[in-house]
């Protein structure tokens, strides 16, 4: 079975637009959260959100967003993103120079494309409201393509003239782990040399604001402490937006063109809760199998692991399943317990972006030799008791590190990167 | 003749018209306010190709500025389907006109869109859907064959046939033609009209053909007034015209033209073929001369 890889990385996210300012807002602990000026209204109680810099993407019309001019795009792509499209764009663009692939290196039956995205809520709340207003006929040709799911699989199939295996995921918050696992199939399995997976959330009101219907939002609003995991007085998630893409290929390929390797991925696992539609269960049954099946995978034991990139989006109950399924992996001996942290203090949750965020930030720890510090505890949660929950950056390079991710409906993933 | 009205537009529908252009050229804005305003469809040319400019990628737009109305809307001007419902929303807006689909799908050229839209507007019967032939149907309708086929696409209307002859370099006459110096032939170019006026009597519907046209019984018999303006080489996209100016069994007679983007390559004043009927029902009219035919097979 050939070895997978991880050699190119990009970043579009609240903490950085390239991969060395994530590298050092990491390392630093500073966070990319602030306070959202569309959640300023009165009657929205939400203040805070992890919004994407240096980007204008409010409008609904592509023409009218602004973005950084090293990103070069004809109106004949543009026209059918969504803003998580162009983040996308922009971080496969990133990650396709990171890894020194060529243009024919991209366009090839053993190269493919998967994609995380729950679609865009403000192109589809826009586009119905035109067609009830001027009808079908004068509502842009674009619509469908722009907003629903699948958007950003289509948009970057064609952009980058993608030929291989292509698919969108989308299962919630675990929606880029499940992209990243099945792109491990893809190669592991021999269908393909190598897979360009992204994920991305336009992170803005239509996408975050819902979630305050179902109270999982944080209230608070102070963008310093509205996103605390594993913290006590944790009130809800901050939502956030971006785009982050990673190549992964065959140890064989990247060797062959000289590509840079920051890690090896040598395992996934999945599985679910079976329990409620939006609730983890409360002892993270689901996630515990992922773990197992992550490290069994990769012909690992739970004691190998040095740190865990934890999935805590700072709500009350969702940390709690995540501290209990640890604690049932991991055991209750902080001396043994790898290094756990939550960069959702920094990043705030990306929901369909999160996973891959996450795996990038692995791999970056990996490769710069850091454990990121779960930021902004003030009073560890009691029930954490037993895990190593580091709360400043460790300088140490970890081996094998564990990434973890739960969606809606309790589908869990942990994905595994570690050190070459 | 239109009826000059004078109707000034409320402050909001001139806000309205003005956001929806407003990523149009100053002059688009103007022309459409002006048309607007007075119902004069003098400036809608300008209007139309404003809102087309719109949606081009920049290094595009001086290709349709340069164009003529031969420009093919998407193999000169990259506009795909979807961009070009998007023009149209844009034109029915701006004209307060509605274009039905089935007749979008006769739009090819900025030409065609032109003539469209002004028929739309002065009430004028819209003009006959062209028939197109591709190449497979070319080849397979045509005697002549590939090496020696120099019609690569074809629009056809009762008045006219339109095709285009990419020189693609590698031609095996290219190679004498001259020494180191490849120039189309005028013989070829003469030529490639008469191919289309072959595919014209094969394929247009015209009430003096009275039966199918035998493909095997056409043949090139004279042209006259011919006139070469311009030189071609490879990477050349030439359009080919034939108008029948007479079809009276056995004989029909074209006028023809050559050019290149906006320059003219050459001009015949009539090129003449024989052709017969596939059954032969009627015998030959006495005007026809099929017995002086000197020329080989060709047209």
């Amino acid at each position: 079975m050939p070895k997978v890889v991880v050699s190119g990385l990009g970043f579009i996210c609240p903490i950085g637009n390239d991969q060395e300012t994530v590298t050092q807002s990491l390392r630093e602990l500073r966070h990319g959260l602030s306070v959202y000026p569309r959640f300023e209204a009165p009657n929205i109680p939400v203040r805070v959100a992890g919004l994407v810099k240096d980007f204008v993407t409010d409008s609904p019309e592509p023409e009218d967003w602004k973005y950084p001019a090293m990103y070069k795009l004809r109106r004949e792509v543009l026209r059918g993103f969504a803003p998580h499209v162009l983040y996308g764009y922009c971080a496969l663009t990133q990650a396709i120079a990171d890894a020194k692939l060529t243009p024919d290196d991209i366009s090839n039956l053993d190269t493919g494309l998967f994609t995380a995205s729950a679609g865009s809520s403000m192109l589809t709340y826009y586009n119905l409201g035109r067609m009830e207003k001027n009808g079908v006929a004068r509502s842009t040709p674009m619509g469908v393509v722009s907003s629903v799911v699948g958007t950003l699989s289509y948009n970057l199939v064609a952009a980058f003239k993608v030929l291989g295996s292509s698919c969108g995921f989308a299962s919630a918050c675990a929606s880029s782990g499940h992209a990243l696992g099945f792109a491990w199939e893809e190669i592991a399995s021999g269908r393909q040399k190598r897979m360009l997976v992204v994920g991305g959330e336009d992170g803005n009101l239509e996408t975050i604001l819902p979630f305050a219907a179902m109270r999982a939002l944080s209230l608070n609003p102070n963008p310093d402490t509205a996103s605390r995991p594993f913290d006590v007085a944790r009130d809800g998630f901050v939502g956030a937006g971006g785009a982050v893409a990673m190549v992964l290929e065959t140890e064989e390929e990247a060797v062959r063109r000289g590509a840079p390797v920051y890690c090896e991925m040598p395992g996934w696992g999945m599985a679910s809760d079976g329990y409620n539609v939006a609730i983890s269960h409360p002892e993270g049954s689901g996630l515990v199998q992922a773990m197992k099946l992550a490290l069994r995978r990769s012909n690992l034991q739970p004691g190998d692991v040095d740190y865990i990139n934890a999935h805590a989006t700072s709500t009350p109950i969702g940390d709690t399943s995540e501290i209990r399924a640890l604690k049932t992996v991991f055991g209750t001996n902080d001396a043994e317990s790898p290094a756990i942290s939550s960069t959702k203090a920094l990043t705030g949750h990306g929901l369909s972006l999160a996973s891959i965020l996450e795996a990038g930030i692995c791999a970056l720890s990996i490769k710069h030799g850091f454990m990121p510090g779960s930021a902004h505890i003030q009073n560890l949660d009691p029930e954490a008791a037993g895990l190593n929950i580091i709360r400043t950056t460790v300088n140490e390079r970890p081996q094998v590190v564990l990434s973890n991710s739960s969606g809606f409906g309790g589908a869990n993933v942990a994905l595994v990167f570690k050190a070459v | 003749m239109f009826e000059p009205v004078s109707n000034p537009l409320t402050p909001e529908a001139e806000q309205n018209l003005r956001e929806l252009l407003k990523r149009c050229s100053p002059e688009t804005v103007a022309a459409a306010l002006h048309f607007r305003t007075t119902n004069d469809p003098a400036g809608v040319d300008i209007v139309v190709l404003g809102i087309i400019e719109r949606f081009l990628d920049p290094e595009v737009r001086p290709r349709l500025r340069a164009g003529g109305d031969g420009l093919r809307i998407f193999d000169d001007l990259g506009i795909d389907s979807l961009t070009m419902v998007e023009v149209v929303m844009m034109v029915e807006e701006v004209l307060q006109i509605k274009i039905n689909n089935e007749e979008l799908r006769d739009l090819r050229t900025i030409g065609d869109i032109k003539v469209y839209i002004n028929c739309r507007l002065k009430g004028l019967p819209l003009p006959e859907r062209p028939v197109y032939v591709h190449v497979a149907e070319i080849v397979a309708l045509l005697p002549q064959q590939p090496p020696f086929l120099f019609v690569q696409e074809a629009t056809l209307r009762t008045d006219e046939a339109r095709g285009v002859y990419k020189i693609a370099g590698d031609e095996f006459f290219l190679e004498g033609h001259f020494k180191n110096n490849p120039v189309l032939p005028a013989s070829i170019m003469l030529e490639a009209l008469g191919q289309l006026a072959v595919l014209y009597l094969l394929k247009a519907k015209r009430a003096e053909l009275t039966s199918p046209v035998n493909p095997a019984k056409i043949f090139f018999t004279a042209c006259d007034g011919v006139r070469c303006q311009r030189v071609c080489r490879p990477g050349d996209i030439l359009t080919l015209v034939v108008k029948p100016k007479r079809i009276k069994h056995p004989l029909g007679r074209f006028q023809g033209h050559i050019t290149c983007g906006t320059e003219r390559v050459a001009y015949a004043e009539e090129i003449t073929l024989t052709f017969d009927y596939l059954a032969t029902e009627a015998p030959a009219s006495s005007d026809g001369q099929p017995e002086n035919i000197t020329s080989a097979q060709t047209g």
